[in-house]
């Protein structure tokens, strides 16, 4: 019987391993691209439909329900909270010190919204429809990246 | 959403914006990147860790079904016809036929190779019929492979072998 034969020594059983190598570069683009300039100078960006007054944000460079062409608006960042949830291990399943809360803020003057970090606040206290405001990065180590925003915490 | 004619402001044919390489390097515009580290490990399990010991010593081992008398290969601890364990271990031989073929002139980057590479389906002497390996074909032009060509492998020095498929550096057309 050949199953008097199977391999019980678990070293002498062979495995592969193998890298799967993946790099990418995605760009912000032209909207996106005049949003996170407009983040360095403390400014919140969006982009406003010349036709039918719809508010994008992240801002778009056309309209995405007439083709027509946008114009950017400026809007002051702050918002208020429309989900939330609290993140209490890490993206290894490892507990976190102190929990996150990720949260769909809608952001003021704007028909969008912005998925983002919660701080400076317990998670037993967020509420749907808190006011919120974003905490930005020191000015000279902005790099063009969402991160530059810190985090949103209570007004 | 209204279906039909609309008053579209948009020309018909967006025109994109051409990024440069030197404008990520240079900062002109926001991008991210990532170079994520994914990692794998493919256990062999009971019959093709044999099959890789074999590889080494510079034999090709397959299992046979008594029930269905078919000699599998690669080998398998299972026969998948007949729900059943295999019953015995048999050698094959290092020769076979070309079941089907491919001529690729890239490399797994899309690169050009310098050289064509053919790789081929190889259905095994002493297996049962249709029973091979996928391998790669040297020392023939690719325009004189064809389906059913004898073949023969060309095994690494004794000493070099490492217990994996690449022990067989290629295989090469018989006479």
């Amino acid at each position: 019987m050949v199953f008097n034969e199977k391999i019980v020594n678990p070293t002498e059983l062979k495995h592969w391993e193998g890298k799967i190598e993946l790099y990418w570069v995605y760009t912000s683009g032209n909207a996106g691209d005049e949003f996170f300039k407009a983040l360095k100078e403390d400014k919140f960006i969006a982009a406003k439909c010349k036709k039918c007054g719809m508010v994008y944000f992240p801002p778009r460079i056309y309209c995405e329900y007439d083709f027509s062409e946008t114009e950017y608006v400026e809007v002051s960042g702050e918002g208020s909270i429309r989900a939330f949830t609290v993140a209490r291990l890490d993206k290894n399943e490892e507990p976190l010190e102190k929990p996150e809360i990720y949260a769909i803020i809608d952001l003021d003057g704007t028909d969008g919204c912005i998925l983002h970090l919660l701080d400076e606040v317990k998670p037993e206290d967020v509420y749907i429809g808190m006011r919120v405001k974003p905490v930005l990065k020191a000015k000279d180590a902005r790099e063009g990246k969402i991160t530059d925003i810190l985090y949103f915490k209570p007004t | 959403m209204s279906v039909g004619k609309k008053d579209i402001t948009c020309p018909p044919e967006a025109i994109g914006t051409p990024v440069k390489d030197s404008d990520l390097k240079e900062g002109k515009v926001t991008y991210v990147e990532d170079h994520p580290d994914i990692r794998y490990a493919w256990t062999a399990g009971q019959a093709i860790s044999r099959f890789l010991k074999e590889l080494k010593n510079g034999k090709l081992i397959a299992t046979k079904c008594n029930s269905c008398r078919r000699v599998m290969f690669p080998p398998r601890m299972f026969c998948e016809l007949c729900f059943k364990p295999i019953d015995d271990w048999v050698y094959v031989q290092d020769t076979g036929t070309v079941q089907t073929f491919s001529i690729s002139y890239i490399d797994p980057d899309a690169k050009p190779l310098p050289e064509p590479i053919i790789v081929a389906v190889i259905a095994v002497d002493g297996a049962s019929p249709k029973m091979g390996i996928m391998h790669i074909l040297d020392e023939v032009k690719p325009e004189d492979v064809y389906i059913g060509m004898k073949v023969k492998a060309v095994w690494k020095d004794e000493e070099e072998r490492e217990g994996a498929i690449t022990d067989i550096k290629y295989w090469k057309p018989v006479g």
